[in-house]
């Protein structure tokens, strides 16, 4: 395993001039690498890799999916106050073949679940999930509800959780930075193969 | 009210009829319900405003809301209840009134209750295999009975459509036919789509671009919130007001506080009374500005889009400063506000209102004399005035149509009775009017705030509520006029802290529904611009 | 270097860009498969019935005008770079040949097979 880094440092990650050290959570970068090794997967910090990876996560490009209110934070956040476009994120794809990423902004419920997770398996790998809001995360205000999913990643893996009732616009764009951060450790040409959900709701292998 | 007594009595001599009720109340037999239901048709009563299912725990029923068209404060409430509960069955007045045709399946898939000789008797909401009726008392909610689907279920569990008729043996005869036959083309208008405004699954089966019949599936948003709300105390309930129609939150959450207020003989101060219809107003200008620039946004002007968004942002920006939160206001409790405005209030709205109609005018220059525009809208999509009123659509949709149907105007709540204003009223009923009417309605709001804002009666900005607040035992209505149409609230107490029963008449099913008669043979790209005037909101539908 | 060489380096550049976009997005492209990326995408609910069946002859019509016109336009290209040097002879060969097309126009025109029925 080549390591070019030494521990658990890896090279400042900048988005947008923001440095590692300004991010709120990097602990959790720092487990992330740690697993990623453990694992058998390289966090490299080569050149191509870092060429490559900086044209990755600065064009991330969105998945239209709105179920409910956090859909309209998300549209705030595409507008011109917050806007997604100086990050490249800014062309939403309708068809999942050309997308990215994908919001899950709103609620989830069951007869949307299996809709969900048939678009989610019709993207192209490499495909990310940002989960908004938290009925999203956790089935949110309607977690007593007999018809909503308790947690979107009890259907497919997520890779961002961005807490809210809905999220601010700003604390939408945050999220997109930190993805934007785990995008950047990734070894592109080790990328693994498609991630699973395990029987306990998390998730293994893959872009965790 | 005699007038009404005079009226059941006459249909149904062995009704009974309620005392001290907020409004005229009537309890008929089953049998008797279709003679009353006809003899009240023939008798102006043409606008069914909500079909709402009960579960009384020795027998199922059913409670409607009908009033005439022209004069809409006159609701008579019939109720009608059948005791078994193994195939409850009631005659359905889906022929008598078209947004019944929604009303009855709605009911059949919360409770169970079959109407027979209706057309289509499948579920709303739920999946065709969903095991049990959620709104009975003794429903298992095991979720090992339904767990989430793997797939995504076959096309052949959407078409087979179920009717009920009752033969001469007084048995219950269910009969299946096809929606559609095998060679028309269908396609799924899906739930993802970003022109369809939320999660709505529309079947179109088409002939070439001309669409020949639309089928609607909901319950791809539907969190169960009026069960939900039997076991939470009425001030857990008024969140999740906010989160049915998220664009006009506030008045969603207006309606359901006035309701609980006015049955708890709760005295809202004059301040709060302002205050609520400043921001009401707001909102149905943040709500109609949204509306605009998504339906220009599906004609394809992102500018249009850019711009209602850029303006919306403005009025989000007083909310934030005032009660803390941009789409989620949270500012209404029961009994008046959370908490006194924020100094700067004021000055923020009255500066806004200037801006504001300095940018409708723009948005005119920007679009509404645009030949293309002018082109995908004129001529469109026009709904007459009686089917508007015989489906129900309220609202800028039903007001385009020439029907005079706003709360404000006919119940007076809040401080709308101290303010003059106009309802505006187009003849035509087409896109293009459903579009004009919107921008005139935010003229309106601006007089409407123009003539508050500086008047705010100083005072206590909440009244005096017990920790735990109980309504007496009876039945409370509310209504208010959404920035979508008429949107009602129904609360069935036995005096506990938790409501027995909670309906809430959502404005946007009618709007949905209109869109299957108002498409026949029109193109499917004409499709998008009649559900974009129309401006539903899923959610709200889907409850 | 003369305009014919110059064309064949464009035209080559052209192919060699195109042909190793292509190969190296091939190469070093993640690969995953599933059932559900074989199938069509219907706003995420399964289609329902064949796509081969009769269609509306109106978009066969559609087609083919879209396809005479078009042809029109990429005719009037080269005339339009050459324009100056060929003079009023050209101009006027042109405007004839425009004619015609514009005879056929106004026929379709008038037949309203410019309307969708």
């Amino acid at each position: 395993m080549e390591e070019r880094s030494v521990g658990m440092e890896v090279k400042d990650i900048k988005i947008r001039n923001m440095k590692t050290e300004d991010f709120n959570d990097n602990e959790y970068l720092e487990k992330y690498i740690a697993e990623l090794r453990q694992s058998g997967m390289n966090v490299v910090t080569e050149k191509l890799d870092d060429v490559i990876n900086w044209g990755r996560s600065n064009s991330v490009w969105p998945f239209t999916f709105a179920t409910s209110c956090c859909g309209i934070e998300f549209m705030c956040v595409a507008a011109a106050r917050n806007d997604f476009a100086r990050f490249g994120w800014e062309v939403t794809r309708n068809s999942p073949r050309q997308a990215d990423v994908i919001f899950v902004s709103g609620t989830i419920v069951y007869k949307m679940a299996p809709v969900l997770k048939r678009l989610y398996d019709q993207m192209a790998e490499p495909k990310y999930v940002i989960a908004i809001g938290s009925c999203s995360i956790s089935g949110g205000p309607f977690i007593d509800s007999y018809h909503v999913v308790k947690g979107v990643d009890q259907i497919i893996p997520v890779d961002v959780y961005v807490p809210g009732c809905p999220p601010r616009p700003e604390a939408m764009l945050y999220g997109m930075m930190q993805l934007q951060r785990k995008i950047k450790l990734e070894n592109f040409f080790k990328l693994p193969k498609k991630p699973t959900v395990t029987a306990d709701g998390n998730t293994e292998g893959g872009n965790k | 009210m005699e007038n009404l007594e005079k009226i059941i009595l006459s249909l149904a001599p062995d009704a009974k009829i309620e005392e001290n009720t907020q409004r005229f109340t009537a309890t008929i037999a089953p049998e008797k319900l279709r003679k009353v239901a006809e003899g009240l048709k023939a008798k102006g009563f043409d606008y069914l405003m909500c079909l709402t299912g009960m579960d009384y725990k020795d027998s199922l029923g059913v409670i409607y809301h009908i009033a005439p068209s022209n004069d809409e404060a006159n609701v008579i409430v019939l109720k009608t209840s059948t005791p078994d509960r193994e195939t409850p069955n009631l005659p359905t007045v889906s022929d008598l009134w078209e947004i019944a045709y929604f009303y009855e399946r709605e009911v059949y898939d919360f409770y169970g209750i079959i109407f027979t000789n209706h057309p289509d008797m499948r579920r709303l909401f739920l999946r065709e295999d969903w095991k049990g009726f959620p709104f009975r008392k003794d429903y298992d909610a095991n979720p090992a009975l339904n767990p989430i689907p793997e797939k995504v279920p076959s096309v052949e569990s959407f078409e087979n459509v179920p009717t009920y008729s009752i033969d001469k043996d007084g048995k219950l005869v269910k009969k299946e036919y096809p929606l559609f036959s095998k060679d028309e083309y269908v396609v799924n208008f899906g739930p993802q789509h970003p022109s369809t405004h939320g999660v709505l699954h529309l079947r179109i089966s088409l002939e070439g671009e001309i669409i020949k019949h639309i089928d609607p599936h909901f319950g791809y948003i539907h969190r169960g919130v009026e069960k939900m709300c039997e076991s939470m105390t009425y001030p857990q309930m008024l969140y999740l007001t906010e989160r049915l129609d998220y664009l006009c939150g506030t008045m969603n959450r207006h309606a359901l506080c006035a309701c609980i207020e006015k049955a708890a003989g709760i005295e809202v101060p004059a301040r709060a009374q302002y205050v609520r219809t400043i921001i009401d107003e707001l909102t149905r200008i943040a709500s109609h500005l949204i509306g605009w620039a998504c339906m220009c946004n599906d004609m394809g002007s992102i500018t249009a889009f850019i711009y209602g968004m850029r303006d919306r942002e403005k009025i989000m920006d007083i909310y934030e400063e005032t009660a803390g939160g941009r789409l989620m206001v949270n500012y209404y409790v029961i009994g008046g506000l959370a908490a006194d405005i924020h100094p700067n209030f004021q000055n923020r709205v009255k500066e806004f209102i200037p801006y504001m109609r300095k940018m409708i005018k723009e948005y005119h220059v920007l679009f509404t004399g645009n030949p293309i525009a002018y082109g995908r809208m004129k001529n469109i999509g026009i709904l007459s005035k009686e089917k508007a009123v015989a489906l129900g659509v309220t609202g800028p949709s039903g007001r385009a149509s020439g029907w005079a149907c706003d709360v404000r105007k006919i119940e007076p709540y809040a401080a709308y009775d101290k303010v003059n204003f106009e309802e505006v009223l187009h003849q035509e009923g087409g896109t293009f009017d459903r579009y004009m009417i919107r921008l005139e309605e935010i003229e309106q709001s601006l007089r409407i705030i123009e003539q508050l804002i500086d008047n705010i009666p100083d005072g206590d900005f909440k009244a005096k509520v017990p920790a735990i607040v109980k309504i007496p035992a009876g039945e409370y209505y509310q209504r208010v006029e959404n920035a979508r149409g008429d949107f009602s609230i129904y609360i069935n107490s036995t005096g506990d802290k938790n409501p027995y029963r909670v309906k809430f008449r959502s404005p946007c099913l009618s709007l949905i529904t209109a869109l299957c008669p108002l498409c026949d043979k029109e193109k499917i790209a004409d499709l998008i611009m009649i559900s974009g005037s129309m401006d539903y909101v899923i959610p709200c539908v889907d409850r | 270097m003369s305009s014919g060489e110059i064309f064949i380096v464009v035209f080559i550049t052209a192919i060699i860009l195109v042909s190793a976009a292509l190969v190296i997005a091939m190469l070093i492209s993640p690969r995953s498969t599933n059932e559900q990326k074989g199938e069509p995408y219907e706003c995420g609910i399964p289609t329902r019935g064949t796509s081969w069946m009769q269609f509306k002859i109106g978009y066969y019509l559609f087609a083919i005008l879209f396809l005479m016109f078009d042809v029109e336009t990429v005719l009037l290209f080269p005339w339009a770079v050459i324009m100056k040097s060929l003079g009023v002879m050209g101009l006027c060969s042109v405007l004839f040949f425009l004619f015609i097309l514009v005879l056929g126009l106004a026929y379709a025109w008038k037949k309203g097979a410019l309307e969708w029925k």
